[in-house]
């Protein structure tokens, strides 16, 4: 087979309405794709082309746009090429389609994604917590959720001044540096 | 209550009950939990329970300099942290498009397989300790520690060497390492008979692992699973074969497989692959000094740097298997987002979850030592 996607393969997918094929080198083709029609495109990829592994699910959380991107990774271990397949869903509600009937490693990202960012995948088998199971705030891995600021929210800074520490610092030394401070100086 | 009005309360018969296996437990890689449930000693269903690990590392990236996220990224699974360091760094240069010298490639080649050695003689330590044969725990944790060793004079860390920088590596080998690379490596190949006797061809090890956990090639295809366990049921697929990367592509090697797809098979490729591995390190300790050159490009100002906007997908074949990054960046001097594909992500959740079934409650610590998962890496 040819290292790239098959030209037959090229002509059935421009028929998808609002598909972008971008070739990146020989081994890399990036696809951008109307939200809707993935499931067909995956179908497509991995009954007629060979795509068989998926690599990866990525959300990337694009909140000025007010969207979520998702990145599907499909590796073919035929014409060993990886297609990158690109879909925008509205940031809210956030919710999508699973595609574990396709492939099944994407039941671990989409719980992944459902936990970090709040997406919710309709029809994967488990959207249980995983990793934060004591959480209860919003995902953490939305853009407008700090980190930082929401520790200071929890927690108190406390003065840490044992005696050896106090000689350090008295000779300029020491760990007396709060962020803000750190960051005024390196803006 | 008279005598003739009690009925006894009926339970339907079970001898079912539930087993945390795990967080803590010798027979866990890290901090990682498998919720079992047993009738009598054999499992009937399993959950994995994961985030004991969590670090929130792909959070924390956003908010470090493009720089500053080397020294994170090897934390993520601290047996095998080598790929970490080059996967990242792969992917900043590709959204640089910035070029490695040749010779910092050769040497970052040598620290990939150096780890592997390292990462594959935790793993038989670790498994044969589930089979009850600590000897070999010990001499896999010695040996692993004598290319620690190597490590340490190379770039100053044992185990997180943050020497795999955006543009090369940090420095050039020390003068002599090369012989002591080479008699490492000669080491190593003479204690593998004595590891053969004592653990691959060893009747206890042979009769407790064959046929536990077994898998065929599409049951591995459809679970997603990677690395020497994809190999161990038949299928010879290798990112540093079948998608090169770095100078994989000038370097002879062969890829083991095996077909039963178990336990036993699991091992014994990685215990070709081992050989593999000194194979290729040998080639790069003859190579190297004709290697001239820079060990790195130069990168601008790393505290004021801002890599163009674009994203990447960069995998690398790590001990474990397919290791992927993928980097966002919106042109400022910050990630806007790195996700880890972590291939213990598939191996340790429901690959296990699924082997698990049906096994017997003394072989699920030995199934998940030879899937070689690393919690760290699921839980990121």
């Amino acid at each position: 087979m040819s290292k790239t996607v098959t030209p037959w393969l090229d002509n059935l997918l421009q028929e998808i309405e609002g598909i972008e094929i971008r070739r990146k080198d020989s081994r890399r083709v990036r696809i951008d794709i109307a939200a809707d029609s993935l499931p067909t495109l995956l179908e497509l990829l991995r009954g007629r082309a060979g795509y068989v592994h998926l690599s990866a699910i990525t959300c990337v959380d694009w909140i000025d746009e007010s969207q979520f991107e998702l990145v599907y990774q499909l590796w073919s271990y035929e014409s060993q090429s990886l297609v990158s397949a690109h879909i925008r869903i509205a940031r809210e509600p956030g919710v999508y389609v699973s595609v574990f009937d396709l492939y099944q490693p994407a039941a671990f990202f989409e719980r992944d994604i459902h936990e970090m960012f709040g997406v919710y995948f309709e029809g994967s088998p488990d959207m249980s917590k995983f990793i934060l199971t004591e959480w209860n705030g919003p995902p953490p891995m939305r853009k407008e959720f700090d980190s930082e600021a929401w520790v200071n929210e929890t927690f108190e800074w406390k003065d840490y001044q044992p005696d050896w520490l106090k000689e350090i610092t008295e000779q300029g030394g020491g760990i007396v540096k709060t962020p803000e401070e750190t960051r005024q100086k390196n803006p | 209550m008279r005598p003739e009005n009690y009925q006894a309360i009926s339970h339907p018969p079970s001898n079912e009950y539930e087993l945390n296996f795990g967080p803590n437990h010798p027979g866990i890689e890290g901090n990682y939990a498998l919720k079992v449930k047993l009738h009598g000693d054999v499992v009937v269903a399993a959950r994995a329970d994961g985030g004991y690990l969590h670090r929130g590392f792909e959070k924390l990236m956003e908010g470090r300099l493009w720089i500053q996220n080397i020294a994170l990224v090897p934390r993520i699974c601290v047996p095998d942290p080598v790929p970490m360091e080059v996967c990242y760094s792969m992917a900043v240069e590709t959204l640089n498009d910035m070029e490695v010298p040749e010779r910092a490639q050769w040497l970052r080649v040598l620290q990939l397989e150096l780890s592997r050695i390292a990462a594959h003689l935790f793993t038989f330590g670790g498994h044969a300790a589930t089979t009850g044969m600590y000897t070999t725990m010990y001499w896999g944790v010695a040996d692993r520690d004598l290319i620690l060793d190597l490590f340490e004079e190379w770039t100053g860390g044992r185990v997180y060497h943050i020497y795999n920088i955006p543009g090369g590596v940090r420095r050039d080998i020390p003068e002599g390492f090369l012989d002591r690379v080479s008699h490492t490596m000669d080491y190593i190949e003479s204690r593998l008979p004595d590891y053969d006797n004592l653990f691959f061809t060893n009747q206890v090890f042979v009769d407790r692992a064959k046929d536990t956990g077994p898998m065929n090639q599409q049951q591995a295809l459809e679970w997603g699973v990677t690395g020497p366990n994809l190999r161990a049921t038949g299928l010879a697929f290798d990112v540093r074969r079948d998608d090169p990367y770095l100078v994989y592509d000038q370097i002879d090697f062969e890829i083991p497989t095996e077909a039963p797809g178990d336990a036993w098979a699991r091992t014994l490729v990685r215990r070709q692959e081992l050989m593999q591995s000194i194979h290729i390190v040998r080639q790069i300790v003859e190579k190297l000094p004709s290697v001239g050159g820079p060990v790195r490009t130069p990168i601008p100002n790393p505290l004021a740097w801002n890599v163009p906007a674009g994203e990447t997908y960069t995998r690398v074949e790590s001990s474990k298997g397919e290791l992927g990054y993928y980097v966002v960046s919106d042109g400022s001097d910050k990630p806007y987002r790195v996700h880890i594909r972590g291939p213990s992500s598939m191996h340790a959740v429901r690959v296990l979850e699924q082997l698990s079934l049906g096994a017997r409650l003394e072989d699920v610590a030995q199934i998940m030592f030879s899937l070689d998962a690393c919690p760290p890496e699921v839980d990121r």
